[in-house]
């Protein structure tokens, strides 16, 4: 049933499609989206549907991937996609299967994760991901569009990252990224509220290393309103570093669920930025494959600052890093070779 | 960028789910271009955290177009200077309710944001009634807003009309853009007639295998949509409430629309109710009901089925 329903939903879409293609309309390209069933994935799915996230003269296949148990509810949020009549949707295939669900993907948004649980351990959520974000690297290894960019959402992000690159064999790794844009989006309310300003007036901030209570806000460089801005070092360790890390659980606290809206969002801003570039004079965070700039070890996905132009991305070399900044990252780096270490067994 | 000039547009129901999809929407861009958006969340003091949680968010995504932000419970205070207001908040049916104290609670609710609206509002407020029933949240709320002229007062029948295109497309195997004038009429209920009688597909008009079937599937959708999700259709309805204001504000030269506006006898059906028609949008909040397009007995029996529910509802509504 599932599997007619896939082909039928596709195959209707696209020979509608066919008489659609004006001049103005690119080639469709094909989205996946994983743990599309979710909270995340609710928000994401529809602002991506409706054009906001690659333009409006680019149309769109989703491919929404979920669990075997989530193909009712997935096959609901299939049904509304219709009910939003969106033009730039040219089909939809709800999957569980990752070989169809992965076929051709130009992007992907793994938002998908085993959540952790109550008394689970760090060190058993790596685990448990780990054999996911293998299988997935797999699959996308072997079907998904050579020039695909993925970004991984789900935690811990920039682990299950690493993971799923080490089974890519014929795609360049630098397009395996994760995401710390949330962080980034947080870090920059916070500090255009310190200064009185708005938070599209915050440039050169970045978040340096894991998506984890260890990220480090950076904002050395910062300007507001093209103007060099600082805000004073003790509301930087006790008040604003804190606010950013404990953001996710303040808002679980007040909204009794997490923060999907926000992350959403954020996953979106990712993956826009990366096709569009940066803006002129600033620069944005992406958890990459490090090539030992600022000391971090080769291979383990860190969040830099980055520039983007034309579909790649650089890290911002040269940046100060004080005996302040330098603690943080250090302290950053070693979770994250701890990390690695204990899914050892799963890299080769 | 500069961003020139700014809107103040109020929620209601701003914790709840629609609003939680349908903020990220405003806020885009897609719906007033470069327009800077202050918001203003209202909903009951029970969600006053939840309404924290909210703002938090909104603050977290960094939008380019966010002017400022309150939120609050009491309308008289939220809905001073609004623009827009767009009405989310009802409501809810709980099991075991019958529909006439649905009817009447809601009724209460859109009487005092009615009274606030006539204390405070700008004269020229636009007004989105979402909450169900919509149509008749509507014209109560028109009832103790006397002030502010009639047609500023719309209630949303777009979620039915996107479904209706959607399932014609489908049908037809033909892309969305080629279908116009697919038109709901009457109330955003399991009585709403979604008709093709004045539709095109690529400029022609066509008939359906199975209109009846047709008619039903949309009339049904919604419950369709929650035995599959277990829960409501949240992000699309929350998109048609973007698109009727989309549409209402910025104008539609291809296709007549449907929108739930008050009626001045239009098609015989009785003045005043709020009823879906077939609306030609001139831009700039501005409308038209297209009042004279030929009507088959099959059509004007149907208006005349959901006329009678809304005419019913009014009454019901009105014994508070």
């Amino acid at each position: 049933m599932q599997k007619y329903l896939q082909k039928a939903l596709t195959n209707q879409f696209t020979r509608a499609s066919i008489a659609h293609f004006g001049q103005s309309l690119k080639p469709p390209v094909r989205v996946a989206i994983t743990g599309a069933a979710g909270q995340i994935g609710y928000s994401l799915i529809f602002r991506v549907a409706s054009g906001e996230m690659l333009g409006p003269n680019q149309p769109i296949i989703l491919h929404l991937i979920d669990l075997p148990f989530a193909m009712t509810a997935l096959n609901g949020v299939a049904m509304e996609i219709q009910d939003c009549a969106f033009p730039l949707v040219q089909g939809i295939v709800a999957t569980d299967n990752q070989t169809v669900g992965f076929k051709d993907v130009n992007y992907a948004l793994l938002v998908g994760a085993k959540p952790r649980g109550p008394g689970m351990e760090r060190g058993d959520l790596l685990k448990d991901n780990g054999k996911i974000f293998t299988e997935t690297g797999k699959y996308i290894n072997d079907h998904a569009s050579r020039d695909i960019k993925v970004v991984v959402v789900g935690n811990p992000c920039n682990t299950n990252c690493l993971i799923l690159a080490n089974q890519i064999k014929d795609i360049p790794k630098e397009n395996f990224t994760a995401m710390t844009r949330l962080d980034h989006n947080r870090a920059q309310y916070q500090l255009a509220d310190k200064l009185g300003v708005h938070s599209s007036d915050i440039r050169k901030i970045a978040i340096f290393g894991n998506h984890s209570p260890t990220m480090v806000p950076y904002i050395d460089q910062m300007t507001a309103k093209n103007h060099k801005a600082t805000v004073d070092q003790q509301w930087v360790t006790q008040t604003f570093i804190p606010s950013v890390q404990q953001r996710g659980a303040e808002i679980i606290k007040a909204r009794k669920l997490s923060s999907a809206a926000s992350a959403g969002n954020a996953a979106m801003n990712h993956i826009t930025t990366w096709v569009n570039g940066t803006p002129e004079g600033d620069y944005t965070s992406m958890a990459i494959p490090s090539d030992g700039s600022y000391g971090v070890p080769k291979g383990l996905i860190f969040s830099f600052p980055v520039t983007v132009k034309n579909g790649k991305y650089s890290i911002v070399q040269g940046l100060p890093i004080s005996p302040f900044y330098q603690g943080l990252l250090d302290k950053t780096i070693k979770e994250l070779v701890d990390e690695r270490n204990a899914v050892d067994h799963l890299l080769k | 960028m500069e961003v020139q000039q700014s809107l103040t547009v109020c929620v209601t129901g701003a914790a709840g789910q629609i609003a939680y999809s349908f903020i990220p929407l405003l806020l885009s861009g897609q719906v007033f271009g470069q327009v800077k958006i202050n918001l203003r969340l209202l909903d009951i003091p029970k969600m006053e955290t939840a309404l924290k949680g909210v703002v938090m968010e909104i603050e977290d995504c960094a939008y380019p177009l966010i002017g400022d932000i309150q939120t609050g419970s009491n309308p008289k205070e939220l809905f001073k200077n609004c623009d827009l207001i767009v009405f989310l908040g009802g409501f809810p049916r709980l099991p075991g309710m019958e529909r006439k104290d649905l009817l009447q609670k809601n009724a209460n609710i859109f009487k005092e944001q009615g009274e606030a609206l006539q204390e405070v509002g700008k004269e020229d407020v636009k007004c989105v009634v979402v909450a169900n029933p919509a149509n008749t949240n509507c014209l109560i709320l028109s009832r103790y807003a006397t002030k502010i002229p009639r047609q500023n007062f719309t209630c949303l029948t777009r979620l039915d009309q996107n479904r209706a295109y959607a399932q014609v497309a489908l049908t037809l195997n033909k892309p969305l853009n080629s279908l116009k004038n697919i038109i709901i009429w009457g109330n955003h209920s399991t009585t709403q007639y979604p008709s093709i009688e004045h539709a095109t597909v690529e400029g022609q008009s066509f008939v359906l295998p199975d209109q009846g079937q047709f008619i039903e599937r949309i009339q049904k959708r919604g419950a369709e949509v929650l035995n599959a999700r277990g829960n409501s259709s949240v992000f699309s309805a929350a998109n048609a409430v973007k698109d009727h204001i989309k549409d209402w504000y910025n104008g539609r030269e291809d296709t007549l629309l449907s929108l739930g506006v008050l009626s001045n006898g239009e098609y015989g059906v009785q003045s005043g109710l709020c009823f879906s028609y077939p609306i030609r949008c001139l831009g700039a909040f501005k409308y038209e009901i297209v009042g004279n397009l030929q009507l088959s007995d099959f059509s004007k029996q149907k208006l005349k089925v959901t006329e009678e529910e809304l005419i019913q509802e009014q009454g019901l509504a009105e014994s508070i």
